[in-house]
């Protein structure tokens, strides 16, 4: 259902070309240089060092899970793991990393040329290399949300750097939210809301998440310095503090924080999904209305992650439970969107060639079965019995980190890879990662959700040898090991192409219905 | 098993529904991609569609709320909610106070004989916790009795099982990470024979 504005949605027409930008530059460039395509350029490469980083420690613990009882890691090196699995993978790898595609699409899509405030989403990149710094020199064992009086009273001398790591994360992501919000009012300013690519809609609402959260997450991490510090008593009850000052901060940046892995996605999503089938999207108006939904409910069901605890209690409860439970709607009317845009009309074989259309499908697919089950995790009756802090509330944020937003992450590096190379990556590779990671990504979702529903608990570096934990849990490590091992062919396939891959095509994404396409075919046409 | 929480029958309803949507989303995918048909969809099929997923969340939101709402009142009854919390509470078979540290559970009977890592009960009773923290902030779950709890220091949370029916030795465990002890935070709940 096409209206007049359909082809100026869809975002300027390609006037992308492939290009060595990666061979031509230099390493000060690459390092310094205000150019959107360096900043991009250097968010991707640093977020893909990140997520190899990340992974390496999640194939130690899982190595370490596979069996009951301690074979290799104490309990301190295991949590300190853990801690830094997840801080490298949420603040380094996918936020970074699709923040990053949209600084490199922005531009193009949404025809201003540069990408602006470019000097702020330098310091931005800067800041969190310290902050990662910080953290690996900390090294803290009290997970990514440090609940205090606990994060207050464990991880030696340096754990105060892990505080300040927190503080430069805020500040970070606050200047990154700011130049999306920058570059997608310019936009929304030149073409008229109405006519605004759904990249510059996922923008705005990128940087009202990230501007409205990150000033409290920069208090929390100066608060809990000064707790440490014993200048402030903020959150430690023992000196007068309350825990729940600190739950409800730390949530309040919380809940919009996996958010804003997930906007920037959904937004390379609605910019590709159009390229590759060569038509609009199903219903562009649907979209903003699920964007701005999104970005509302955002904000404030946050309560819903610490829901057992005695203060979440009467109309609060209920109200986090409905509100929780209606973010549904916006989630629907996107993977609705995305589902309609497909059946309405022959799909190319272009498209089916496509190494990112077959990502796409991927984290559609995955956004289904992370986001359906919440109907479970939403309910409180529910939530106080499997799901609060067993193995299901993991389930459900990997299919939607992983599945979702890291193949689309995947998505935009293949569909990017050509115009930052001018050479494209080797086709039978890339089919081996996007077999591996899915298989593996699929098992792993699964073997969580089921050892959440038989009470598994997080955090543990031992387990008791139970049938239901044990055998799953070593299935687990399995599936773990085979995303391992699509990683480092992703890695292999992108190093080897990108001197000796075969030259890019004008378009090598170009739509047709041709046995054998000029773009992403397999065999080599040199 | 028969938990406190009434969960049985509405959970079985709730992961039933979960697999249905999930399997209509997935066909409907898979339908896309594969089907040689080719279908455009008009716009109020959305709006009738997120109708219909209104009605599912409504059923949720209202079902939880009462199974909840029902297991809250055994305690309220009791006039264990109240500020200051009467002790001794009536409707209860037994009553344990539970103080929960860095790492382990401690428990006391209404005779003042602690354990410290058995709950000792009989089948069938109806068991109130009264849990404490004195240091961090734990988590309280016996998976046998589908109850999780997650408390601060320095406040008491309550919270009560129907102690299953078989005797034996159920798990009760820390679901929040709580220090490098974490995964050895553990207890029993201990169902003796049934002979009283």
């Amino acid at each position: 259902m096409a209206s007049a504005h359909d082809a100026q949605r869809m975002g300027e027409t390609p006037t992308w070309v492939p290009e060595d930008i990666i061979g031509n530059m230099t390493l000060k460039s690459l390092l310094f240089s205000n150019d959107y395509r360096h900043i991009a350029i250097k968010g991707i490469l640093t977020s893909i060092v990140m997520l190899g980083l990340g992974g390496l420690m999640a194939i130690l613990f899982r190595t370490e899970l596979a069996v009951p009882d301690v074979q290799f890691f104490g309990a301190r090196p295991y949590m300190q793991l853990m801690t830094l699995h997840g801080m490298f993978m949420v603040f380094g790898f996918i936020i970074p990393f699709v923040i990053a595609l949209n600084y490199y699409m922005m531009p193009k899509v949404l025809g201003t040329g540069r990408l602006l405030w470019a000097g702020a989403a330098q310091w931005s990149y800067w800041l969190l290399i310290i902050a990662a710094v910080f953290l690996i020199i900390a090294r803290p064992d009290f997970t990514w949300t440090f609940y205090p009086p606990m994060s207050l009273r464990v991880g030696g001398d340096l754990v105060y750097l892990g505080y300040l790591a927190v503080l430069l994360v805020a500040i970070s992501e606050f200047l990154a939210g700011a130049v999306l919000m920058r570059n997608g009012w310019e936009a929304a300013r030149r073409l008229s809301w109405s006519k605004l690519p759904l990249m510059g809609w996922g923008a705005i609402s990128e940087g009202i998440l990230l501007m409205g959260s990150t000033p409290i997450l920069g208090l929390v991490g100066i608060y809990m310095f000064t707790d440490w510090m014993q200048i402030t008593a903020m959150f430690d009850p023992a000196r007068g503090g309350e825990v729940m000052t600190f739950m409800f901060m730390f949530w309040f940046y919380g809940h919009p924080a996996v958010y804003l892995p997930l906007m920037p996605a959904i937004a390379v999503l609605y910019t590709l999904l159009p390229r590759f089938l060569g038509r609009p999207i199903w219903s562009y108006w649907s979209a903003v209305i699920a964007f701005s939904m999104l970005t509302v409910l955002g904000f404030i069901v946050y309560p819903h992650h610490f829901q057992p605890a005695e203060n979440v209690v009467g109309p609060l409860q209920r109200a986090t439970q409905i509100l929780t439970l209606a973010i549904f709607i916006p989630s629907t009317l996107h993977v609705f969107n995305w589902i309609a845009t497909l059946w309405s009309d022959p799909i190319p074989k272009s498209a089916r060639r496509a190494i990112p259309f077959k990502f796409i499908i991927a984290a559609i697919f995955f956004l289904m079965l992370g986001g359906v089950t919440a109907y479970v995790n939403a309910q409180i009756a529910t939530d106080s019995d499997f799901v609060h802090n067993t193995y299901f509330v993991p389930a459900h944020f990997h299919a939607m980190f992983v599945g979702f937003m890291a193949n689309m992450a995947m998505a935009g590096a293949y569909y990017l890879y050509p115009y930052f190379t001018g050479r494209m990556f080797n086709q039978a590779l890339a089919n081996t990662h996007f077999w591996f990671w899915q298989i593996g990504i699929f098992s792993k979702v699964t073997l969580m959700y089921y050892l959440g529903y038989v009470y598994f608990p997080r955090w543990v570096v031992d387990y008791l040898p139970l049938d239901q934990w044990a055998m799953p849990q070593m299935m687990l490590t399995g599936a773990a090991y085979l995303i391992g091992l699509g990683f480092i062919v992703f890695v292999i396939n992108f190093m080897w192409s990108a001197t000796r891959g075969r030259k890019a095509d004008t378009d090598p994404w170009a739509v047709s219905d041709d046995a054998v396409s000029s773009g992403a075919s397999a065999q080599p046409a040199e | 098993m028969e938990s406190a929480l009434g969960l049985s029958g509405y959970q079985a309803t709730m992961m039933i529904i979960v697999f249905v949507v999930l399997g209509a989303g997935i066909s409907a995918l898979f339908l896309a991609l594969f089907l040689p048909a080719r279908w455009r969809l008009k716009y109020w099929m959305e709006i009738a569609f997120v109708g219909l997923l209104i009605g599912v969340v409504w059923y949720g939101d209202k079902r939880s709320a009462e199974v909840y709402g029902a297991y809250q009142e055994e305690m309220s009854n009791a006039g264990i909610l109240d500020e200051p919390a009467i002790d001794g509470a009536e409707g209860f078979d037994r009553e344990l106070k539970v103080i929960a540290f860095q790492w382990g559970f401690a428990f006391l009977t209404d005779e003042n004989e602690i354990s410290r890592n058995a709950a000792v009960v009989k089948p069938g009773e109806r068991v109130l916790f009264r849990i404490f923290s004195n240091d961090v902030i734990h988590g309280f779950n016996i998976p046998a009795a589908g109850i999780t709890a997650e408390f601060d220091p320095g406040k008491e949370r309550d919270v009560w099982i129907r102690a299953p029916q078989e005797p034996g030795k159920y798990l009760i465990q820390c679901l929040n990470y709580c220090g490098i002890g974490h995964a050895q935070m553990k207890a029993w709940l201990v169902v003796e024979g049934a002979e009283a």
